[in-house]
């Protein structure tokens, strides 16, 4: 059975579409699914960092599209889980070294062996967004709850629409902070899905786990106690199917709050 | 420490007389030699008397003397012992220390290969190029390609991995066999027939050969890859050494046919690939690939090596996981570094270090 060809996109850059896709992806692994992630980024590459991969790549995607190594040879292993793999960019190129035919091609090929294959697609809406769009089958559209991240990922739906193959696509709306939602200074996620009238796949809080997760090359799903990460699960777990609730983010901050809430969740259940 | 009186000439590598001549006339033009005694150092080729009269008037038309032979053949030996100088067996060394005892002589040493092009370029998607000759950099980019012809793609992994699973499908019966079959594949990264021409490669962590720490959150598992073999060592003209007084920053490569000497740091993302040495007056944060060509006496040297990949000849090493430097404090600790390869690993050493 093919798997399927997941683009994570946004237009907008800087909105977390690389940490997006190594997080889903290491979800998606961990959950027993043979994963394969492809930076399509060439020139401007990070998703190896973040994976702490850095070291260990020898070829990239611009050598197997040159023909100067087998598709499975520039596939790099995760450090911890071997479901997990990463086709990297080249940093030393730039996108027209690939183009939208070849990526087809190689996302075609990937697809038989692995479960999921998900695109980390560029900024912008040139030629490295129609690389990355070639071959998908599904596309998560990540936008921040911010005026000029929905309507680029606006525009980004409308290409997404008029493009073949690209069957489904949803919302993700990323650094949420529910603090700020509640004073009403920041977009609600509601908004956010009712100005762009796209299905919502998951929201994730604004977290300061990102940032040292990002140095440390390790994605925060797997820290078990990050808010962000446990969202990201429960995205990879919506992706496979299942029917997971919103996480709750509205995290308590005081001791009363928590023991308020604490009380309201019992008193739920009951 | 060396004679001043002496020059040793090495033209070990050139097998004919006229190689000889070519590259003698080269070496005692390039630096001023006059009244000084050279040694010859002639490995195994065979020369006649005529032969070697005429290199000794080569040498005497420079103002120097024809002091004394290495060589291991015989004949020359005699002819040259029948024209009154000096004979005497080349020193057996290990090959590892080759480069270093060529600076300890007793003689200073001059190395010499066939001249080739001294051209460098560095490659930059937007443009920018160093100061060098745009027909070189045309030229060695032409090379480039060239070259990267060698390395060859061949059978479709995909085609490979669905023969392989219908092979398993027809001989197993219970679904479990047909997923370790499928595990064995996908582990091994490429099917067994895929691989026929190619060399397995692993990359290790490169160690420090004075400190034995390696962070522990290493995993210290080798990476496997396949590499096509090169066929043939080129060694490089060590008389040709590029200087470029810049950073090297992402996305940049710098590639030479001799060795290479960097004023300045390499970022990470930068490339820098030479036939030779490289030597970075710096800190090293990107790849390095000395010896390019498959020579594993290269060396590379820098005043902080924290290079995300070092690579010298065929063997490949990575950065151990948990030691990279962030940017802020880098600078502050300088210990300079030289790594090699020792019984097939990339091995650092402190400057000086045995």
């Amino acid at each position: 059975m093919a798997g399927s060809v997941i683009v994570i996109t946004s237009g907008k850059g800087g909105v977390g579409k690389t940490t997006t896709s190594a997080n889903i992806g290491t979800a998606l692994a961990h959950m027993g699914n043979k994963v394969v992630l492809i930076d399509t980024d060439i020139g401007l590459r990070n998703l190896d960092l973040l994976l702490g991969l850095e070291n260990r790549i020898v070829y990239t995607i611009v050598d197997v599209v040159e023909e100067r190594c087998k598709l499975k040879q520039a596939l790099v292993k995760d450090k911890k889980n071997p479901n997990l793999c990463l086709l990297a960019a080249a940093q030393t190129r730039d996108k027209s070294a690939v183009d939208a035919e070849q990526l087809k091609d190689i996302c075609e090929q990937l697809k038989q062996d692995f479960d999921y294959v998900l695109v980390d697609c560029p900024a912008g809406i040139e030629q490295g967004f129609q690389n990355a769009v070639a071959g998908a089958n599904e596309a998560i559209v990540v936008t921040t709850p911010e005026m000029s991240a929905i309507r680029d990922a606006d525009r980004i739906i409308g290409l997404l629409e008029s493009k073949e193959g690209v069957e489904k696509y949803r919302l993700l709306v990323n650094r949420v902070r529910p603090k700020l939602i509640k004073s009403n200074d920041m977009m609600g996620v509601d908004d956010v899905v009712e100005i762009l009238s796209c299905d919502l796949i998951g929201v994730i809080p604004e977290d300061t786990n990102i940032i040292t997760s990002t140095n440390k090359g390790e994605p925060v799903v797997n820290d078990e106690k990050s808010l962000a990460g446990r969202a990201y699960m429960n995205v990879a777990r919506r992706i496979m199917g299942e029917d997971v609730p919103l996480l709750d983010i509205d995290e308590p901050t005081t001791l009363i709050d928590k023991i308020k809430k604490f009380f309201a969740t019992k008193k739920a259940q009951g | 420490m060396y004679d001043n009186e002496f020059f040793v000439v090495d033209m070990a590598s050139c097998s004919s007389t006229g190689e000889i001549i070519n590259s003698l006339s080269l070496a005692l033009e390039t630096l001023n030699h006059s009244g000084k005694k050279i040694v010859l150092k002639l490995n195994d080729s065979q020369l006649n008397q005529s032969q070697l009269l005429s290199i000794q008037s080569l040498i005497t038309s420079y103002g120097c003397i024809l002091d004394t032979i290495e060589t291991l053949n015989e004949q020359t030996a005699q002819v040259a012992q029948n024209m009154n100088i000096l004979v005497q067996k080349p020193i057996e060394k290990r090959v590892e220390d080759k480069y270093h005892d060529d600076v300890n002589q007793e003689f200073k040493t001059f190395s010499m290969n066939m001249p080739s092009d001294n051209s460098i370029a560095v490659k930059d998607v937007n443009g920018l190029h160093f100061e060098a000759d745009l027909d070189e950099i045309q030229r060695r980019q032409d090379s480039i390609n060239i070259n990267s012809d060698l390395v060859k793609a061949g059978i479709n992994p995909q085609g490979t991995f669905s023969q392989v699973q219908q092979q398993a499908e027809a001989k197993y019966s219970s679904v479990d066999e047909i997923q370790n079959i499928n595990d064995t594949f996908m582990n091994s990264s490429l099917a067994l027939d895929e691989t026929e021409n190619l060399a397995k490669n692993s990359i290790g962590v490169y160690k420090k050969a004075y400190d034995e720490n390696i962070p522990e959150d290493d995993t210290w598992e080798e990476v496997d890859f396949y590499e096509t073999p090169t066929n043939d060592p080129v060694v490089s003209d060590s008389k040709n050494t590029t200087y470029i007084n810049q950073t090297l920053r992402s996305g940049q490569i710098l590639e030479s046919d001799g060795n290479v000497v960097i004023i300045g740091d390499c970022h990470p993302g930068s490339e820098i690939r030479a036939l030779g040495d490289i030597t970075v007056w710096g800190v090293l944060s990107g790849i390095a690939h000395a010896g390019c060509k498959g020579n594993l006496n290269a060396r590379v040297r820098a005043l902080k090596l924290n290079a995300v990949q070092l690579r010298i000849g065929n063997c490949y090493s990575r950065r151990p996981d948990g030691t990279n430097i962030p940017y802020i404090i880098r600078s502050s600790i300088f210990t300079p570094e030289e790594a090699r390869v020792v019984d097939g690993e990339i091995m650092l050493f402190k400057i000086n270090q045995n």
